[in-house]
């Protein structure tokens, strides 16, 4: 457990080093994603040049491209473009989305948005559609439960996609808690404090700290502010370290 | 014995289980449109790998679906089962599946449901902040303007799913929308009521109070009491058939 021991002392270096490699780990997700943005771009720009309204079927064309990015992509379980309804032609809304399966296959997410069958049909609000399309900036939305793409407990990236200066969509990717807690507890059972990342709304999405858990609620600091002023702070003895670029903040117990 | 006698006494012993899940499950997901009018199934012995069931198993579920005009089967090139509604008023072919079920089995449903949304509401009390209820809200008011039942049922379902979803579990989540594809066409008999309707959004309404206020107790007691009133409902429609 990543429980300190009683003589150590905050590591006032180590912290925001183990902040900055977490803000990495998630950077490369976030490479991926504009990766997937560059493609939409380009592909709804020759649809638009030769004079039509692109249809589903186009989107087929960023298949390679969010195949490559889940097999070469560790942390990327969930990759795609999802359109805003209206955009095309044929249906009323769509999701270009691809998921690794457990045997490391790459399967497409076939989803009933028929609003007449499907309760879920509107996904317009859901955090990772609505925080880029109403902020204009990419993402993070989570932990939460995705009942709605994989049935996992997930992080989403996503990035507004423009065309024309008019919001088309987002591109995005997820990653699964279990993958981002593996990839990230070895930095916090490094510090020589329990330590736990929580979001902007103090929910922990990965802890080496067993009195808070991922998925519960730190309340009390304002961690928006934090990630704000993105310098470390201390709450009630708590220290705050914020990851620069991404929406997290390194909460580390009382020494 | 005779030898028909002999060998249905000898045949596995939850044979005959399996053939009823399984067609309840295929005729559950018709009757809520998951499955759609003219759609092929897959091969039966994908469909049989898929369920986790033999494929003589299989082919019986498919015989008891094509006996209620669930199912259609062609022989020959482009054959294959196929899904299609019979003529009879949905509202009738409801009635015919909820005889399917004892009330045993119904009172076993609403134990089952009233242990996930319990437990869900409790979960949600303690670890949602403001904005996690915004679905639930979202859907609580929609099933109170909803006009068919089928969409009622589909709303009340989600409702379920979504306080699983703010009790941060993804478990519970898979359980309840699990159940749901079971309880939801069943739902559509007691749901057709509109004062009934109104009783269940106001329920739903003071669970995300509940939920909102912390008040985990609160919650998961009135989030039970909403799903076993509707259940027992659906016992009392069950007794009248």
């Amino acid at each position: 457990m990543g429980v300190s021991s009683g003589l150590a002392t905050p590591d006032t270096e180590a912290e925001p080093w183990v902040a900055a490699q977490v803000g990495g780990a998630l950077e490369a997700v976030f490479h991926a994603v504009a990766a997937t943005r560059a493609d939409t771009t380009a592909l709804l720009d020759r649809v638009t040049a030769a004079g039509r309204r692109p249809a589903s079927a186009d989107l087929a064309a960023l298949r390679p491209g969010l195949h490559l990015r889940l097999t070469r992509e560790e942390l990327v379980s969930g990759a795609g473009f999802v359109a805003a309804p209206g955009l095309l032609t044929d249906v009323p809304a769509w999701l270009e989305w691809w998921q690794s399966g457990a045997d490391g296959d790459v399967r497409p997410l076939l989803l009933d948005l028929d609003p007449g069958q499907s309760a879920y049909s509107d996904y317009t609000h859901w955090d990772w559609f609505a925080l880029p399309r109403d902020t204009g900036h990419r993402a993070v939305a989570g932990p939460y439960v995705d009942y709605l793409c994989s049935d996992e407990y997930s992080l989403t990236l996503s990035e507004p996609v423009w065309i024309q200066g008019r919001f088309a969509g987002v591109a995005a990717a997820d990653v699964y808690l279990r993958h981002f807690e593996a990839a990230v507890l070895p930095l916090l059972r490094s510090l020589s404090r329990p330590a736990r990342l929580v979001n902007a709304r103090g929910r922990v999405a990965a802890s080496a700290d067993p009195a808070h858990l991922a998925g519960s609620l730190t309340r009390g600091p304002d961690f928006g502010e934090v990630l704000a002023e993105g310098r470390p702070a201390v709450h009630d003895g708590v220290r705050l370290v914020p990851c620069h670029g991404i929406p997290l903040v390194l909460v580390l117990a009382e020494g | 014995m005779e030898g028909g006698a002999r060998r249905a006494v000898f045949s596995p012993v939850d044979n005959r289980a399996r053939v009823d899940a399984v067609a309840r499950r295929i005729g559950d997901a018709i009757e809520l449109g998951l499955l759609a009018e003219g759609e092929q199934l897959p091969g039966e012995s994908e469909l049989a790998g898929q369920l986790g069931v033999s494929t003589v198993t299989l082919r019986e579920a498919l015989m008891a679906l094509r006996q209620q005009g669930l199912v259609t089967t062609r022989r020959g090139r482009g054959g294959g089962s196929f899904v299609s509604l019979p003529e009879a008023p949905a509202d009738d072919r409801l009635r015919a599946r909820l005889r399917g079920w004892s009330t045993e089995e119904l009172r076993d449903l609403g134990d089952h449901w009233a242990a996930l949304s319990g437990a869900a509401a409790r979960l949600a009390a303690q670890r949602t902040e403001p904005g996690d209820l915004r679905p639930l809200r979202r859907t609580a008011e929609e099933l109170a303007g909803a006009e068919d039942a089928p969409g009622r049922s589909r709303l009340y379902g989600r409702f379920h799913v979504e306080l699983a979803a703010a009790a941060q579990s993804a478990r519970l989540t898979r359980e309840q929308v699990a159940l749901q594809s079971e309880v939801g066409p069943l739902l559509c008999l007691v749901l057709a009521d509109d004062a009934c309707r109104e009783e269940v959004a106001e329920r739903h309404r003071a669970v995300i109070s509940a939920v909102q206020d912390g008040a985990h107790e609160t919650a998961g007691t009135l989030a039970e009491r909403c799903v076993r009133e509707s259940a027992a409902r659906l016992v009392a429609v069950r007794l009248t058939l």
